[in-house]
C-alpha cells in the first residue's frame, strides 16, 4: 500500500500547490498590463510591480476575458475607453503623449532616405496589425500623407506589437518599419531614424485606468499617481515620451 | 474494503484527467454553434489563413516525405561512425522550442544569417515569404516523421528483405515492394502527426516568416491577430483546427493497426506457427 500512498500524497500536493499559485498574490505587489512601448521606461518608474507588455489590443482583450490585471496602461484611448464602457476599468486618463517615425536598419539595404521612398517597388515594410494602435497610427499617417495605397502593398508582415516591429527592422530583415519615436531610441546603434512630418501625426495618447476586478485597487491608484507624479512624469520625459498635456505657447 | 477504495481513488484520478484535457477543448465548441463556425468560413480571414496553412502544410510535408523516408531509411538498416549524432540532430528540432526554432531559421536564412548572402546572390529573400511558412513547418514537424519512418523501418522483418534479394528483386524493387507497404502503416501515423504539429506551428513562423493575411499568416496566427478584435473568428479557427486534429489522430490510429496486421502475417509466413 505504500506507493500508492504516495501517489496519493504527491496528487494532494499537487493539487494543493496549483490551487494556492491560482489563488495565493504576493502582498502588495500588483499586475500592470501596459504597452509594449513602455517596456523600458516603466519599470524604472517603479521596479517593484509585475509586469505584462503587450500590444495594447491583446491586453485590453485578456482583461475582457478577465486577466487578473491590477492597473491597464494603454497606447491609445480608445481601448480604456471601451473598457471603461463595458464597466471594466476606472476612467482613464492622459498620462502620456508619443510620436511615430519610420526606422531603417544600419545599413538601410533599400536606401530608403524619406517617408515618400516607401512607395519602392520591393521595399520590404513591416508594421503592427490594424488593431495595435501603433498600426492605426500607422495607417493614419500614410492616409494624412495620401500613401496608403502605394505603402501598403509593400507591406510584408503585420506584427502582433510595436517591439516585434522594432526587432525585425533592428535584426535587418525588414528594410523599413513604422515604431514610436521612443522605441526608436532602445536600439539606436542598429536603426536609423527618418521623422515624420509633423502636420503629418496622429494624435497619439497614451490612456491609464485602474481595473474594476483588482483585488489591490488601493495600490493600483498608488501606482497610477505615482505614473502621473513629478517624478514619474520626468521619467518619462527622460526615455523620450511628451508630458501628458500639450504646452501652451 | 481498501482495495475498493484504492479502485475508487484511481477512478476519480482518472476521470478528473479526462476532465481536465477534454474540458477546454468542449468549450470551444460550446461557445460556437456548428451554424457560426460555417459562417466564419466565409470570413475572408478565417478562409485565408485555412488556404495558407493547408497549403504550407502540404508542401511541407511533401518534401518531408521525400527527403525523409530515404533519410529514416539509411538510418534505421546502416550503422555508421557518426550514426548517433545523426539520430540526435533528426530529434534535436522536436525538443527545440519554437522560439529557438525561429530565431535559429533567422539565423540561418535571414537577410543576415550565415546563408543570407548566398540566397541574396541567387535573388531569394526567405524572411516574410511563404517559403519561409513552408520550411518553419518543415523544420518542426520533420522529426515527428522521421522518428516514426525509423522506428517502421526497424521493425521490418530483415528476412522477408533478404527474401525478396535472393529470389532475385533488386534493392530498389525490393525497397519499394517489400520494405515500403511493410512500413506504410508506421510511415502514415508519422506523416499525420507531423502534420498535426505542422498545422500547429506558430513560434517559428511569427518570428522567421511574420503574419500578413493571404501570405503567411496560418491559422495559428491568425487566431492570435484575431484574438482581441473577432472572438467568434477564432473560436471557429480553433474549431477548424480541433476537427483536423481529430482526423489526423484517426489517421494515426489506422496507420497503427495498418503497421500491426503485416508484421503479424510475417509471424505466420516465416516465424513458429502458434498452432505448431
Amino acid at each position: 500500500m505504500r506507493p500508492t500512498a504516495c501517489i496519493v500524497l504527491a496528487l494532494t500536493l499537487a493539487i494543493c500547490v496549483v490551487a494556492g499559485q491560482a489563488s495565493a498574490r504576493p502582498n502588495a505587489q500588483i499586475t500592470v498590463y501596459a504597452a509594449a512601448s513602455l517596456t523600458d521606461v516603466f519599470p524604472k518608474i517603479d521596479p517593484s510591480q509585475r509586469y505584462q507588455f503587450g500590444g495594447s489590443n491583446t491586453l485590453a482583450a485578456q482583461i475582457t476575458q478577465g486577466a487578473p490585471a491590477d492597473v491597464f496602461a494603454s497606447a491609445n484611448m480608445a481601448l480604456p475607453t471601451q473598457l471603461f464602457s463595458k464597466g471594466l476599468c476606472s476612467k482613464p486618463v492622459v498620462f502620456t503623449r508619443n510620436t511615430l517615425v519610420v526606422v531603417v536598419p544600419k545599413a538601410n539595404p533599400a536606401k530608403i532616405r524619406s517617408i515618400y521612398n516607401l512607395t519602392k517597388p520591393g521595399v520590404k515594410l513591416v508594421i503592427a496589425g490594424s488593431g495595435v494602435p501603433v498600426g492605426s497610427y500607422t495607417l493614419q499617417i500614410l492616409k494624412n500623407m495620401n500613401l496608403s495605397g502605394s505603402v501598403l502593398k509593400n507591406v510584408v508582415s503585420r506584427e502582433t506589437d510595436v517591439r516585434e516591429v522594432l526587432a525585425k527592422v533592428a535584426l535587418g530583415e525588414a528594410d523599413a518599419g513604422f515604431v514610436y519615436s521612443t522605441d526608436a531610441k532602445t536600439v539606436s546603434g542598429k536603426v536609423t531614424v527618418i521623422k515624420v512630418p509633423a502636420w503629418a501625426q496622429p494624435k497619439v495618447q497614451y490612456g491609464i485606468c485602474v481595473v474594476t476586478k483588482s483585488g489591490d485597487k488601493a495600490d493600483a491608484q498608488a501606482f497610477v499617481k505615482k505614473v502621473l507624479s513629478k517624478a514619474g512624469q520626468a521619467r518619462m520625459l527622460q526615455y523620450g515620451f511628451l508630458p501628458a498635456k500639450k504646452k501652451k505657447r | 474494503m481498501k482495495r475498493a477504495l484504492v479502485a475508487c481513488f484511481v477512478t476519480v484520478v482518472c476521470v478528473v484527467t479526462l476532465a481536465f484535457l477534454a474540458l477546454p477543448i468542449v468549450a470551444i465548441f460550446a461557445h460556437t454553434t456548428p451554424g457560426h463556425l460555417i459562417d466564419q468560413l466565409s470570413n475572408p480571414v478565417v478562409r485565408d489563413a485555412l488556404v495558407v496553412s493547408l497549403k504550407t502544410s502540404l508542401i511541407a510535408q511533401a518534401l518531408i516525405v521525400c527527403f525523409g523516408t530515404p533519410t529514416a531509411y539509411l538510418l534505421a538498416t546502416r550503422r555508421f561512425f557518426g550514426h548517433s549524432v545523426a539520430i540526435t540532430l533528426v530529434e534535436l528540432p522536436l525538443v527545440l522550442p519554437p522560439a529557438v526554432a525561429g530565431i535559429a531559421l533567422l539565423a540561418a536564412f535571414g537577410r543576415l544569417g550565415l546563408f543570407g548572402s548566398t540566397l541574396d546572390a541567387l535573388g531569394l529573400t526567405l524572411p516574410f515569404t511563404q517559403t519561409a511558412v513552408t520550411i518553419a513547418v518543415a523544420y518542426v514537424a520533420s522529426p515527428l516523421y522521421i522518428r516514426q519512418a525509423i522506428a517502421a523501418f526497424e521493425a521490418t522483418d530483415p528476412n522477408l528483405t533478404a527474401a525478396s534479394r535472393t529470389l532475385g528483386a533488386g534493392p530498389t524493387r525490393t525497397f519499394f515492394r517489400v520494405v515500403l507497404p511493410l512500413a506504410r502503416g508506421g510511415l502514415i501515423a508519422g506523416l499525420a502527426l507531423s502534420f498535426a504539429r505542422g498545422l500547429g506551428e506558430f513560434g517559428a513562423t511569427i518570428m522567421f516568416a511574420g503574419s500578413l493575411q493571404r501570405v503567411t499568416q496560418t491559422l495559428p496566427l491568425a487566431i492570435y491577430a484575431e484574438f482581441d478584435r473577432n472572438f467568434n473568428a477564432t473560436l471557429a479557427m480553433s474549431g477548424v483546427l480541433v476537427l483536423l486534429s481529430v482526423a489526423l489522430l484517426l489517421g494515426l490510429r489506422i496507420g497503427l493497426t495498418w503497421q500491426r496486421s503485416p508484421s503479424k502475417r510475417s509471424l505466420y509466413l516465416f516465424g513458429p506457427s502458434p498452432s505448431g
